[in-house]
């Protein structure tokens, strides 16, 4: 919108959301910068958009907050909340869907108690449909924080589950 | 004409012009094309597809909202192919949008109350929709019968309507998308304070997360509800009003002088300002003030009767009596005994009856007008170019090459001047300099931001004078040619060198020669100024500065290039057209500089001109305490006295012996009057105001207040004199007292009311029993006002003063002194430059929820320059009070920024504070006392923690 740069120098205390938002985008290695690459340059680095970075990449961009929004608004990649500690990815690619994806994919969905993808309360699961994990010949798959296991059964991804639950619960006491 | 092209449309023969789409040319034409994402005002974007039509030799259907006309072209705008794709597009609109009434053969026929055989939902039906017949998608299905298979069937998008913010309710349930409102906040005002959210068949209109408009940096300017077709955005006050009537006239709140189109009900009350799409001054354009602030005129508060102070008490008194009583009680006090006080909503007329009145019947110069506490700000312009009055008019801003804005919070103060520069900015045909040490909307847009130290900006300009001098850049062809005192102006730039104003304002050297060489090289220039920042005494050698600026750089009398004061009150222009001012007479001549104008008035009177000098509203309320005044009539009551401008106000009423007001409420100074007579607003008068661009523009009578027996301050002044046994004062009406002003000021000859209402620009447009976008509908004939000095009826407006020659022929330029900063209080150091902004990048505000309304909070931030900060021992983020001399306390916490000067402190608040403050005020009039941001002393110190924010 303007070619003013920040009218206060701006002040973002270090580490912060903000301060590691406006690095992101700063050092961002694409040539041509846009809101977009700078929306993701922002979420690569935060792991998701909080208000701040929207801010800052408006500021950067010289668009105001609302245009930078229309643009993260609109793809289903950008998230806005801050994501779970652990990424628990069930495929649902057709061999795991023939194989059994269903009963898993429903049993984990109530175990978490969710009503589909998203994270649990105690924000410690992030839940995620995967179209294909691409190990077709160990279905049903899952992936825990990337990590790949094939064969799975409800019980079995329950107990995974719980496991890192568990380990965070110690990690933290 | 040569570049007329002619194309037929439904088989009629159309003569248009060539870059005109094909629905504007049959709009001209009076052929209409159904349309709901275009709006006449703004470009084409060809969202909707309502408008497709078939061209012969062409495939498909273009829609004719993007589709230039071409000679020859032959359109159809009722074939089956494009009716098909209408009815298809219509249908997939209708089923989001609730339509149980839309597609209903009962639609006209129904009230509120009535059963619906249809069992539509009551929030879901046409009649109580706010825009119900005010609602484009309405008009549209009626032109465009639906049959729907299942016509009840649709989806209700279930969202929460928006209606805790301020002015304006959002429902977005009845949204159709068709991205006007967010092309209007883009392109018309350049805020983007709206957007377009998510994608597909989730789109839908919103802010940043969903934020309140106080936090997406909404001016509320109610663009975007003007330009809704439905009822997705409206105004909260009198939302559910139907109009029984409409009137044009003209927005009291700003010099600007919008043309409004007010809406009035069954009741006589206005309840809605439009405003004008097609007028000279605003384009379409207003502002919070415009738009949300006329409510006081149907205030159940107003005066109702004439008051009469009687054993110490005011009583209601009949017209008769409490007119003789003002006439007897003013009779003692003739000579420089009396004062007039007249009010910056007074017509024209008005304020010619008034200082009539004074001067002749009373024999008093102690005439001004309450909103002129900065009589510097033309004097200067006066000892120049020979008027009291700006040069250029507002639209051209949109050709200048560059603009320079001088100490003026323009975008609150008069906002729609803002508008031209901020669409050129934004379009890259216009570099903007900004001079002022308070941050305000316009610094965000400009490419150069001086900020000298408060009251210093007329050595800054000064020093850009010396400047342009110095380095060849003056237009010496001009100056030779049209001007006088360059070698004496020279001769006093002296002391201007550029170190010199570098280090008496702060501002560095090469960013002033920077500003120096923008100003005078890139093309037509303008120079806006308000002297916000400048101390009383300062502003005439600014406004000499600012015309000889102008002068030097051949910046006058062509397009898009000019200066043009930026004072308060709607009708100061013609309060100095008048010579509503102690030392002036009707037509810019000083008492004592034009004896031949005093002599010829004096004779048209029937009475000398008093020669003894007059006390301008700064002194006046000084020289009642001192006892030198003893009457006042104080017209309106729209005297700032809050601020403290015009110093003890009310203290020096009490020393009155008789006090005369009209007033529309009563306040602190009616408390105080004798008589009190309830006057009429702008709403309920006829006559004229003057803009800020010398347009004569007609004010109509909108609505007359049904419980008030008010009278306009013309008849009161005229009753008065009468009854004081004066000739003169016996006109029928206020078009025959602007006659008298057109014989009396020479710049007004020409013009009178019957004229007034004949300059008009006739728009054609289709039948009115088609849809049209209010604005549209509004707009069959436009009053553009005269200019002056006006040009002979017929001959085409003249826009630009002084082309070929300046009032005295040559222009005078001023020699100019040097104003040093004015002294520090030892005690308050530092120096408060408190600007706002509609949103601050980086810092977000909170919005907290105070009954039902949305409130905008956050932590003040006082920014000081880092070696200010080191002698005061405070580091950024700590935590301190800043006081005022007045007491006043404010928390905060620091930052430090090289770009603020030494001896400053920056203070940034929100418009939204403004907005709110403003919308959940109590008081009847409350945009009239929305305070200036002063620059103020101040002293700033460590406290214990913050209390400020959230």
């Amino acid at each position: 919108m303007t070619t003013t740069p920040r009218p206060h120098g701006g002040s973002a205390s270090p580490g912060s959301l903000r301060e590691r938002a406006r690095r992101a985008i700063e050092e961002q290695p694409s040539t041509t910068v846009t809101v977009l690459s700078s929306l993701l340059a922002a979420q690569d680095e935060l792991g998701y958009l909080p208000y701040e970075a929207v801010d800052e990449v408006s500021l950067c961009t010289g668009s105001s907050v609302n245009e930078v929004w229309a643009v993260a608004s609109f793809y289903p990649n950008f998230r806005f909340t801050a994501p779970a500690r652990h990424l628990v990815e069930v495929c649902w690619g057709p061999t795991c869907h023939v194989l059994g994806a269903q009963p898993i994919l429903q049993g984990l969905v109530s175990h978490l108690g969710l009503d589909g993808e998203g994270d649990t309360e105690d924000g410690s699961i992030s839940l995620k449909y995967n179209t294909c994990l691409g190990v077709c010949p160990h279905a049903p798959a899952m992936s825990f924080d990337h990590e790949l296991a094939g064969h799975m059964s409800l019980d079995e991804a329950v107990t995974r589950v719980e496991g890192i639950r568990a380990a965070d619960m110690e990690r933290e006491s | 004409m040569a570049d007329e092209i002619t194309i037929t449309i439904d088989g009629q023969e159309v003569t248009t012009t060539p870059g005109k789409m094909v629905v504007q040319a049959a709009n001209d034409a009076g052929i209409y094309i159904p349309y709901l994402c275009y709006h006449p005002g703004m470009k084409p974007y060809g969202a909707c597809r309502m408008c497709v039509v078939e061209i012969e030799g062409q495939r498909g259907t273009p829609a004719s909202c993007t589709l230039p006309v071409r000679d020859g072209m032959v359109v159809n705008t009722k074939g089956d192919e494009a009716v098909k794709v209408r009815d298809t597009t219509l249908d997939l609109l209708l089923s989001e949008h609730p339509h149980g009434c839309l597609t209903c053969h009962r639609i006209d026929l129904c009230g509120p109350q009535d059963i619906c055989l249809r069992h539509v939902d009551v929030v879901d039906r046409c009649v109580t929709c706010p825009k119900n017949e005010r609602c484009e998608l309405k008009d549209t299905t009626r032109f465009h019968p639906q049959e729907l298979v299942s016509p009840l069937t649709y989806q209700y998008r279930n969202l929460q309507v928006e209606t805790k913010d301020p002015f304006y309710d959002r429902d977005y349930n009845l949204c159709i998308v068709c991205a006007r409102c967010t092309r209007a906040c883009d392109e018309l005002r350049g805020d983007v304070a709206i957007g377009m959210t998510e994608r597909a068949g989730q789109v839908l209109v919103g802010t940043v997360m969903g934020d309140s408009l106080l936090e997406s940096g909404c001016e509320f300017c109610g663009a975007c509800i003007d330009v809704c077709p439905v009822g997705a955005l409206t105004e909260t006050a009198y939302k559910w009003e139907r109009p029984a009537r409409t009137e044009q006239s003209i927005c009291a709140e700003c010099p600007v002088g919008c043309t409004m189109t007010y809406e009035v009900n069954h009741w006589e009350r206005v309840v809605r300002a439009v405003p004008e799409l097609n007028a000279p001054a605003n384009m379409g354009q207003a502002c919070f003030k415009g738009k949300f602030g006329f409510e006081y005129v149907n205030d159940k508060r107003r005066l109702r009767k004439p008051l009469v102070r009687r054993n110490g008490e005011l009583q209601e008194a009949t017209w008769e009596e409490a007119i003789a009583a003002a006439a007897e009680g003013l009779a003692p006090h003739r000579g420089s005994a009396f004062a007039m006080m007249a009010n910056p909503r007074n017509t024209n007329e008005e304020l010619y009856a008034a200082q009539k009145f004074a001067r002749t019947v009373m024999g008093s110069n102690a005439v001004d007008v309450a909103s002129n506490d900065r009589p510097g700000i033309v004097e200067g312009l006066q000892d120049v170019f020979g008027y009291f009055a700006g040069t250029m008019t507002i639209w051209e801003l949109a050709d200048s090459a560059a603009v320079m804005v001088v100490s003026a919070n323009l975008t609150e103060e008069q906002n729609v001047i803002g508008v031209p520069i901020k669409r050129a900015v934004r379009a890259g045909t216009q570099q903007l300099i900004v001079v002022d040490s308070r941050e305000v909307e316009l610094t965000r847009y400009a490419s150069i931001w001086l900020r000298p130290y408060p009251g210093t900006d007329p050595v800054l300009l000064g020093g850009l004078l010396r400047c342009i001098v110095d380095n060849g850049l003056a237009d010496m062809d001009f100056v030779n040619e049209r001007a006088e005192g360059w070698d004496e102006l020279v001769a006093s730039l002296g002391p201007f060198t550029l170190d010199a104003v570098a280090a008496e304002t702060g501002v560095p050297a090469e960013r002033i020669e920077q500003a120096a060489r923008v100003y005078a090289e890139a093309g037509p220039a303008a120079l806006l100024f308000g002297g916000d920042n400048s101390v009383g005494g300062t502003r005439r050698t600014m406004s000499r500065l600012v015309a000889a600026l102008a002068v030097v750089t051949g910046n006058v009398g062509r397009l898009g290039a000019g200066v043009l004061p930026l004072y308060q009150g709607a009708n100061g222009q013609g309060a100095w057209d008048m010579g509503l001012w102690p030392a002036a007479v009707p037509g810019h001549n000083l008492i004592h500089g034009s004896p031949e104008a005093r002599e010829t008035l004096g004779s048209l009177w029937g009475a000398p001109v008093p020669l003894e000098d007059g006390s301008g509203n700064r002194h006046m309320f000084d020289r009642t305490r001192e006892g030198g005044i003893k009457a006042m009539l104080m017209l309106g009551d729209h005297v700032h006295y809050e601020d403290g401008t015009l110093g003890d106000v009310l203290g020096g009423l009490d020393a009155l012996e008789f006090l005369v007001a009209t007033s529309a409420f009563s306040s602190e100074i009616t408390e105080r009057a004798h008589v009190v007579f309830p006057a009429e607003t702008w709403a309920e008068k006829t006559g004229t105001y003057t803009n800020v661009e010398r347009r004569v523009q007609p004010l109509r009578k909108v609505a007359k207040n049904k419980r008030v027996d008010s009278r306009s301050d013309l008849d009161v002044v005229c009753a008065i004199a009468g009854a004081m046994g004066a000739q003169g004062f016996s006109w029928d009406g206020p078009p025959q007292v602007l006659e008298e002003i057109a014989q009396v000021v020479p710049e007004y000859a020409g013009i009178s009311w019957e004229r007034l209402l004949r300059e008009r620009l006739d728009i054609v447009t289709t039948p009115t029993n088609e849809p049209q976008p209010t604005q549209v509908a509004y707009t069959g004939n436009v009053l553009t006002g005269l200019q002056w000095p006006c040009a002979p009826e017929g001959a085409s407006d003249e826009p630009a003063l002084f082309v070929d020659r300046f009032r005295n022929g040559k222009a005078t330029l001023q020699p100019v002194a040097w104003h040093p900063r004015p002294e520090v209080d030892p005690q308050f150091p530092l120096m408060l430059a408190h600007g706002r902004v509609l949103l601050e990048p980086g810092r977000k505000p909170n919005v907290t929820v105070v009954g039902k309304r949305n409130r905008v909070q956050r932590e003040e931030r006082f920014v000081l320059n880092p070696a200010d900060a080191a002698a005061a021992k405070l580091g950024e983020g700590d935590a301190v009070a800043a006081t005022t001399p007045d007491g006043t306390e404010r928390r905060g916490t620091v930052a430090l920024s090289d770009a603020v000067p030494p001896g400053v402190v920056s203070l940034t608040t929100l418009f939204g504070e403004l907005a709110v403050e403003v919308d959940s005020s109590d008081r009847p009039d409350p945009m009239n006392h929305i305070a200036r941001l002063n620059a103020a002393p101040v002293r700033i110190a460590a406290a214990g923690r913050s209390t400020g924010g959230a």
